[in-house]
Parts: C-alpha cells; sequence; structure tokens
C-alpha cells in the first residue's frame, strides 16, 4: 500500500506541475493574418514608387526605381515564393506546429508553413548553431528560436536576396532577422526586424496580427513556371536609371508627399510631419559597415549532394567527386593551401586514388596546389602515353582542362613544376567522361572571366562548378588580356542557367559551386544574371549615349550593387568592373 | 486506508499547485511568501523614459491626414461608414483623433513614467494628451472621457518546468471603457463610446543596443465595426525628452 501511497504522490505533483517541457506558451495552431494594417500592400499589392517610412539607403532606392514588374514573368522568377522576411505579410493561413522529441520530450523545431507558394519553414529549438557562411542560402534562411518568458525570439541567417516589399524593394542575401512572436489570448503578435548593411540604414521593424482560426483550411501551391512573354533569351526587363515614368504615379495618386513616399529613415519619425511637402533630396549614401568575410586559411568542405562535396578555403572555393573509381579534384586552391586541401581530401575519400585534378582557369587561386595535388594522385596509364611520359607518369594524377588554359600555364614565370602542368586538354565546346558512376561534362564557357574558363557539370549529383564566371562574393573579375568581356559572363550565366533545374519553389534541385563565396543554386544565379543584364544594359545605353568612361564612372551606374558587390580593392571593385565593363562593350 | 489515500493524493495536489505558483510567482519553495509588490514595484517591465513611435506601417494613413472616406482596412460596419464618409475635412486636427483608441497611432513621441506607485502615465507630445494606466481596484468615473478609464495590469510570464531560471518576465495589459468616442484614424473613422480597448504593451531589446515596445491594440466596438479591430504600433526608446515638440490638437 505504501507503494501506491508514494505513487500517487509523486503523480499528483507530476499532473499539477505538469507544463510544456521548454515552450511557455503554445504557438501551435491555424493563424488567420489580420490585415488591418498596410492592408492595400498586403492584399491587392503595393504601387511603385511607394517606399514611405522604410529606412532604406540611396543604393536600395536607385534598385527600386529601376526594378520593373514585367521581371516576374520570366520563368526563373514565377515561383519565388515570399522569403521569411516578407512571407507573414502575404495573403494565406499559418500553421506553426512543432515537433518533439520523444524521449526528452523537449521541442526540437517548430514548423510554419504559410500557404501562398507554400512556405515551408523550420525555427530550430534544440540549440544547434548556424551553418558556416559558405553554406546554401534559401528562401526562409535558417532560423533558431529561443524562449525570453512567454515570447519566441527566432534568429535568421542564410537569407537568400528578397522582398521586403514586392514593388522592387529588396534585401541581399547578407540580412538577417530577428522575430518575437507573442501570443496575447487568441492573438498572436509577429515582430520582426531586418538587417541589412547594404540597403538599410537601420534595421526596419515591422509587425503583423494573426488570429487563432478554428477553421484548418490550408491548401496545396504547386507552381510550374512557362514562358508567359516570348523574349529575346537572357532578356532581363528594367528600367534605366531616371527612366521609369510610373516612380511618382503613387504619390500624385493619393496626394501624398513625395519627400515621405521617397522613404528613408527620417520619414517614419514624427517630426518629418513637418517637412513633409519639401522638395526630396537623397542624401549620399555613407561607407557600408559590415564584418570582413571569414578567411581562416583552413579548407573546409561541405557534402552538396550526390559524389560532390564543395571545398571551401582562402576565399576561394574547389570541388570533389568521390567515388568507386576514385577522385576527381575540381579546381587546386593556392600553393600555401593545397596541403590542406589534399588532407580534406583523403579525409573524405580515404585510400581512394585521386585520379584527375581539373582547371576551370589559369588564375594562382584556381591552379596553385596543382602540383602537391597531383602529387598526391596516380593514374592509369597504359599504350602511346607510356612511351610520351614515361611510367613514372602514373605516380601522378592527370590533369585536365581546356588547351586555352595550358596556353597560359606553360608561359608561368617562374615555370610551373611538370606536375602542375596540364596532361589532358580539350579544344572544343565540351569534353564529356563517365566516373564514378555518373557523366561528367567539361563545358568551355568563352570570352567571360577569359578566354579559357571551363565549368564542370556532374550529371547524376546534379552539382555544376562554375569556376569564376560566377561567384558571390564581388562583380566579376573579367580580364580582357586574357579574352574575358561582360558580354561573355552575361552569355555564361545564362548557360548556367540553361543547366539548372530548381527542385521546387526556384529553391534546390541543381546546385552551383561558384569561384568564391557561398554554395547557391538557381535562384542565386538569377539575381547574379539579373544584376550583370541590368548593368550591361545601361552601360551600354550610356555608351549609345556617347558618355566616356570617366562619365560612366562619375554617374555611378552600379551603385545600387556596389555595397553588396564592390570589392574594397583589386580587380573587383566598382570602378575597375565598370570600366572592364565599359570598354569590353566598346570593343 | 482508503481515506488516507485520499488524504495524501490531496497533499500531492497541493504540493503540486504550490510549485506551480511558487514557479509563477518567482517565490521560493519554504521561504516566507513575499509581501505583495506595488505595481511598481513589481513591474516585469519597464516602460518609463521617453518613446518616439516610428511609422514604418500603414505610413498614408498615419503621416497625414487621408481623404474622406478612405478607411482601407478598418472593419467599419453600415453605421461605422456612413459616419465616417460623413467626415467634415474643416475638423482636421480635433481632439478627437487623439483619444485612447486612435492615439499610440499617431506618430508622436511619449512620455511615460510612474505618478504614483499605482497609475502608469503615458503623455503624448503630439496632440498633448495623458492617459493613465491605473493598477488595482478604482471607482470607475462617473463621466465618459476622451482617454477612458484604463484599469492596468501585469500579466507574468510563466515559468514552465525545465524553464532556466532568468529574469522575471511578462507584459503590460491594458483594458479602456468609459471613453466619449473618437476616431481611429484622423478623417474621422469612429468609434463610439460604446467602445472597449483591449491592450498589450511587450518591451525588448534589438540589435544595435536598441529598446523597443510594442503595443498590440485591439478596438472591440458593436455600434460602428464589423469586427475587432487589431492593430501593433511600435516605439524607439529614446535617451532623453531633447525631441520632446507638444502640439496641442484642436478641442
Amino acid at each position: 500500500m505504501a507503494r501506491y501511497v508514494l505513487c500517487i504522490v509523486v503523480c499528483g505533483i507530476l499532473v499539477t506541475s505538469a507544463a510544456p517541457a521548454s515552450a511557455q506558451v503554445d504557438l501551435t495552431g491555424m493563424w488567420a493574418p489580420i490585415f488591418h494594417e498596410d492592408q492595400v500592400e498586403r492584399i491587392p499589392g503595393p504601387d511603385v514608387g511607394d517606399y514611405a517610412g522604410l529606412p532604406i539607403n540611396d543604393a536600395m532606392r536607385l534598385r527600386a526605381d529601376t526594378w520593373d514588374a514585367s521581371l516576374l514573368t520570366l520563368p526563373e522568377h514565377q515561383c519565388k515564393p515570399h522569403p521569411s522576411t516578407y512571407g507573414f505579410r502575404g495573403v494565406g493561413n499559418l500553421r506553426i506546429t512543432g515537433e518533439v522529441d520523444d524521449k526528452t520530450q523537449q521541442i526540437i523545431k517548430l514548423h510554419t508553413h504559410i500557404q501562398w507558394q507554400e512556405q515551408r519553414r523550420d525555427i530550430w529549438m534544440d540549440g544547434r548553431p548556424h551553418p558556416p557562411e559558405y553554406a546554401a542560402h534559401t528562401w526562409q534562411g535558417f532560423s533558431t528560436g529561443t524562449w525570453e518568458g512567454n515570447v519566441l525570439v527566432v534568429k535568421t541567417t542564410h537569407l537568400k536576396a528578397g522582398w521586403i516589399r514586392r514593388n522592387g524593394l529588396l534585401i541581399t542575401d547578407e540580412a538577417t532577422m530577428t522575430e518575437r512572436f507573442i501570443r496575447h489570448g487568441n492573438y498572436l503578435t509577429h515582430i520582426y526586424m531586418i538587417e541589412d548593411p547594404n540597403y538599410l540604414t537601420e534595421p526596419l521593424i515591422k509587425t503583423n496580427g494573426f488570429q487563432l482560426t478554428p477553421n484548418p483550411a490550408m491548401q496545396p501551391y504547386p507552381c510550374y513556371p512557362t514562358v508567359e512573354v516570348p523574349r529575346e533569351k537572357g532578356e532581363v526587363p528594367s528600367h534605366l536609371p531616371g527612366e521609369n515614368p510610373f516612380i511618382e504615379e503613387y504619390a500624385k495618386k493619393h496626394n501624398l508627399p513625395q519627400n515621405g513616399v521617397r522613404g528613408g529613415a527620417e520619414t517614419a519619425l514624427p517630426e518629418f510631419v513637418a517637412t513633409a511637402g519639401k522638395p526630396f533630396v537623397a542624401k549620399p549614401d555613407a561607407p557600408i559597415k559590415k564584418p570582413a568575410p571569414v578567411v581562416d586559411n583552413e579548407v573546409h568542405s561541405l557534402h552538396v549532394q550526390g559524389n560532390v562535396w564543395m571545398l571551401h578555403g582562402g576565399g576561394v572555393n574547389a570541388a570533389v567527386q568521390v567515388g568507386d573509381e576514385g577522385v576527381l579534384v575540381v579546381d587546386t586552391m593556392t600553393s600555401g593551401l593545397a596541403e590542406k586541401l589534399v588532407a580534406e581530401i583523403k579525409k573524405l575519400a580515404g585510400n581512394k586514388p585521386l585520379r584527375w585534378v581539373v582547371n576551370t582557369q589559369v588564375d594562382p587561386d584556381h591552379t596553385g596546389g596543382n602540383a602537391k595535388v597531383a602529387e598526391a594522385g596516380e593514374s592509369i596509364i597504359a599504350g602511346n602515353f607510356v612511351g610520351q611520359a614515361g611510367q613514372a607518369a602514373a605516380n601522378f594524377a592527370k590533369v585536365l582542362t581546356h588547351e586555352n588554359v595550358e596556353a597560359r600555364l606553360v608561359k608561368v614565370q617562374p615555370a610551373l613544376p611538370t606536375q602542375a602542368l596540364p596532361t589532358d586538354t580539350f579544344f572544343t565546346d565540351e569534353f564529356e567522361m563517365h566516373f564514378n558512376g555518373e557523366a561528367v561534362q567539361f563545358i568551355h564557357v568563352p570570352n567571360g572571366h577569359s578566354d579559357g574558363d571551363v565549368m564542370v557539370f556532374f550529371r547524376k549529383s546534379d552539382v555544376l562548378v562554375a569556376g569564376d564566371v560566377f561567384n558571390t562574393t564581388t562583380f566579376p573579375v573579367i580580364d580582357m588580356e586574357e579574352g574575358g568581356s561582360l558580354n561573355g559572363i552575361v552569355k555564361s550565366l545564362n548557360q548556367i542557367l540553361d543547366i539548372t533545374v530548381p527542385e521546387d519553389k526556384q529553391e534546390g534541385g541543381t546546385y552551383v559551386i561558384p569561384g568564391h563565396g557561398r554554395l547557391t543554386d538557381e535562384a542565386d544565379v538569377v539575381e547574379y544574371r539579373d544584376m550583370m543584364t541590368i548593368i550591361r544594359d545601361r552601360i551600354q545605353n550610356a555608351i549609345n549615349k556617347g558618355m566616356t568612361l570617366e562619365q560612366v564612372k562619375a554617374a555611378r551606374l552600379v551603385r545600387d550593387y556596389e555595397g553588396r558587390y564592390g570589392a574594397a580593392r583589386g580587380a573587383a571593385t566598382a570602378d575597375a568592373f565598370v570600366e572592364a565593363a565599359y570598354r569590353s562593350l566598346k570593343k | 486506508m482508503t481515506r488516507r489515500i485520499q488524504v495524501v493524493a490531496a497533499a500531492a495536489v497541493l504540493i503540486g499547485s504550490a510549485i506551480v505558483v511558487s514557479a509563477q510567482q518567482g517565490g521560493r519553495a519554504g521561504g516566507p511568501p513575499a509581501p505583495p509588490p506595488t505595481p511598481q514595484a513589481g513591474a516585469p517591465i519597464d516602460l518609463t523614459g521617453n518613446w518616439v513611435s516610428v511609422v514604418t506601417e500603414d505610413w498614408r494613413w498615419r503621416m497625414v491626414t487621408p481623404p474622406k472616406g478612405d478607411f482601407a482596412s478598418v472593419p467599419l460596419n453600415p453605421e461605422g461608414t456612413k459616419v465616417a464618409n460623413s467626415w467634415d475635412p474643416a475638423t482636421d486636427g480635433s481632439c478627437l483623433a487623439y483619444g485612447a483608441a486612435g492615439l499610440m497611432r499617431e506618430p508622436t513621441r511619449l512620455r511615460i513614467s510612474w505618478e504614483n506607485p499605482q497609475t502608469l502615465k503615458i503623455e503624448t507630445d503630439s496632440g498633448v494628451q495623458t492617459r493613465r494606466l491605473i493598477f488595482g481596484t478604482a471607482q470607475l468615473p462617473a463621466q465618459r472621457s476622451l482617454q477612458g478609464y484604463s484599469a492596468a495590469e501585469w500579466e507574468i510570464a510563466g515559468a514552465g518546468r525545465g524553464a532556466p531560471a532568468g529574469p522575471r518576465r511578462g507584459n503590460l495589459k491594458v483594458t479602456t471603457t468609459m471613453m466619449s468616442g473618437g476616431w481611429l484614424r484622423k478623417n474621422g473613422v469612429p468609434y463610439s463610446e460604446n467602445a472597449t480597448l483591449t491592450e498589450y504593451y511587450d518591451r525588448f531589446p534589438a540589435p544595435q543596443n536598441e529598446e523597443w515596445f510594442v503595443v498590440t491594440t485591439i478596438v472591440s466596438d458593436p455600434k460602428y465595426l464589423n469586427t475587432d479591430f487589431v492593430t501593433s504600433t511600435h516605439f524607439k526608446k529614446e535617451a532623453d525628452g531633447a525631441k520632446w515638440a507638444p502640439k496641442p490638437c484642436r478641442s
């Protein structure tokens, strides 16, 4: 009987003290959005040119002024969902569910689902860290949550470039967001603050209201892009700077002060009321402050999918494919990182033989480790090749590239060791092999970054290694001495888009490893391709008007992208890029 | 024996309940019960200081006086619509736009202070209004007024089992009645004397060492609204009152 009594005591305490193990309030359920704020923006959609109250800088203003809604008719834009920086403003119910660890009864994650374009998001509650900066970004970003009393606080990084208002006001992929979910009875207040060093002068704060609804309606939202408007391949609709005829329409239609509608942090404060109606004068943007990228001179690996890993070190990327036949390495980083690169490859591949080294181009940050990586490998050789190269050649991996790359590598002074030089070249548009159970295509993309660039496509793994025709860190380096051109860059980027196929909602599917920066998918390439095309069109228009290079530089035609992609020094500064672009278009 | 089990079980329930209450009140098991603090002393959040509204939402309806008949997103019923459409633009600037149900949507600075340990005072420079949020029981005023009668209470965040120990957290809930009616927007979008205003004030830190609070506002008005009118308005803390610029409304 004593045992029963003890049981009753314990059970009594457990029952009466039962409370959620880690969640202070229950946020799960179906929530209907309340559109009592910004309803006109959120349901019918915002007007072009309405930036009122938003802390945007002049770069973002130019970006939005030149945005053309026709962009959304391009197939690669049609199925983009709202990013999490905007999705909670949109239409459709919000469903919040939780996933609990059966053993600990701790919440592992909360999951949000918004109907429009099926915005699915995980908020990790288990304390896991955010991914490294070179990991892929997604529309919803990577979110972690903690409780502060009854308030769920969520921090989000790894966002794709996306809306803060769907009239061309965008944030870059360097933006982050902090949210608070606060439940009061059957109402949910969602507060979010977005920081973007490139486009916002201070954090943008907004709130959304939801009401718990017994109606569990949540419809699927399939989306299949199609050509809606026949266009020239690669055409990207945009307005030229200063030539958007619709910018002033919104203010005129509602009799609003133009200096307020043009936005800026000052337009959100009470003292603005006294200045409403004065002429709008854009303030020059302050220098952008953002943390320098982490370059730790270590080599890190990130599994992409299938047989392919991305290797990231010293600000440059390489790739490795591992399988039963051995190892294929694409690019070898700098000579200084070569040993660490080999060590990381061995960590991934074990004792599998390193058979192939492929160079996507000639620059030393992509070929510097050739000798050491090749020395770590071995080849299967036979026939005439043994006669030409000797049996010792079997002690090194083969080095493959386009013949234009080889032609430059052999001229490098001081001369490179033999092992660093290509053993195999091709001069056609494409070279292909079957290795490790999948087709591998080597695609020559001429006259972009240089005249010898090669992209490597692992067909079964569905991973494309782009080399320096695409990067996520800076404007492209157009090496005109080696045959590069802006039109070639644009063409190369469209060539990538011909290959990539997103899995769903313009996300996932084919992954693209850029020459520098983070792992990407089609949407990221689209963002970069759009930028390059828009800049090309602006500079070409300036050339057609007879503007000199100095005039084009003074006009700062790329200032809406400069904060995000302008390098601090070297060949990818805004000035250097504009000069190379101008000269290549003048040719 | 059955009776003994019942007694033990009841005791267990009581012990368990005591643990919950203790956790919710932040007390310590076994210690003497803490004397009930005054609302000021027991505040889980500090709302006092100088605050400024940052109008990133509904800009078109808050920073300027919207045109007559522009009441987008307010759930007016036919009677409310009729009243809104009868607004006289000559009355722009009227104090009716600064009643409790519309005041916090004004572009304004706030000065919040404890008038006494039971009364939190909110002053606005826009319209020069004063709201008093009164904790505890008090007698309702005999007359309706623009700011009405605001009953305040702290809502303390429950500390559930397994939740990490930490600072006391919570929010302020305010229920306002006895209002004389006014405007939800500057262009005469009405709320009636029958309206009830429920507000939740939540304070939080933000990036760049800023402090903010958001007030979630629910206006229930069976006379002019089809459904509750729900908005949330954010304010940023300022270091001082240097930018305080009183601008009276037109009575």
